[in-house]
């Protein structure tokens, strides 16, 4: 782990990434994100903004797969031979 | 594969490959372990949460993608402790440096996009050894999976869920 690290601070000193890339990839992280998807560029969002909705989105969407597994594992426990069919069927299309 | 840099795929699976990997490994998943056998809940929510990321790590293109081959050496390694557990615990902290942080904060961007960059880190598998740049990118294409991943998974609910 840490010799990874390692190499990649070493050539963050060779390949220098312009804030115009960076710019360029915040724009892209944010067209994703639907708390701020509807701003315009006009209004523009600072950098730190759209990093921090990112944690907090995929925080969300983490907690959903969560609360989806247990739905799942529920459902799966209790619906059993008509259900199996169903995904089987699914399955094999 | 080696011009790889100049053209970024960011290429989202279909959501049936995702579907199809998915319910694959549910129905490995009731095979090895019937669904309606004692077994703790808790493990069952586990492994089905488990088999969902895996397979969104799978259909995202196995280990091309940085986050995705993360994910799935970690998975791999959670899966080792299950089945045995006299695997030594390798503990992995994800605590920067003091030392780090005054290196990164040095940099011509503003200290706190760093420092948010720092926390973003945390949620994408394999963050922590990532430049910034590639950070974001990764961080795109997994924020696209993930939510088609609940998509799926939201489907797969209601389509379960009695009428």
């Amino acid at each position: 782990m840490s010799g990874r690290r390692s190499r990649s601070r070493q050539s963050s000193g060779t390949s220098r990434i312009t804030e115009d890339q960076i710019n360029d990839l915040i724009i892209k992280l944010q067209q994703l994100l639907p708390e701020l998807r509807e701003s315009r560029r006009s209004d523009k969002v600072s950098a730190a903004r759209v990093l921090q909705e990112t944690c907090n989105y995929i925080r969300n969407l983490h907690r959903e797969v969560d609360d989806l597994s247990e739905r799942l594992s529920e459902l799966l426990a209790n619906t059993d031979t008509a259900q199996a069919a169903l995904i089987r069927s699914l399955l094999t299309q | 594969m080696a011009s790889a840099n100049k053209t970024i795929n960011t290429d989202v699976p279909a959501k049936d490959i995702f579907a199809l990997h998915f319910l694959q490994s549910l129905s490995n998943l009731r095979i090895q372990n019937p669904l309606n056998s004692p077994e703790e809940t808790t493990d069952r929510v586990k492994k089905i949460k488990m088999a969902a990321y895996i397979s969104m790590a799978r259909a995202a293109g196995g280990t091309n993608r940085l986050w995705s081959r993360a994910l799935l050496r970690r998975a791999s390694k959670e899966n080792n402790k299950i089945n045995r557990f006299s695997r030594r615990k390798r503990k992995v902290t994800w605590q920067i440096s003091s030392e780090r942080r005054g290196r990164r904060s040095s940099n011509r961007r503003a200290p706190v996009v760093e420092e948010v960059a720092e926390r973003l880190r945390n949620f994408v598998p394999g963050g922590g050894g990532m430049e910034t740049s590639k950070l974001m990118e990764e961080t795109a294409h997994y924020i696209k999976c993930l939510s088609m991943q609940v998509k799926v998974m939201q489907c797969l609910v209601d389509g379960l869920s009695p009428k």
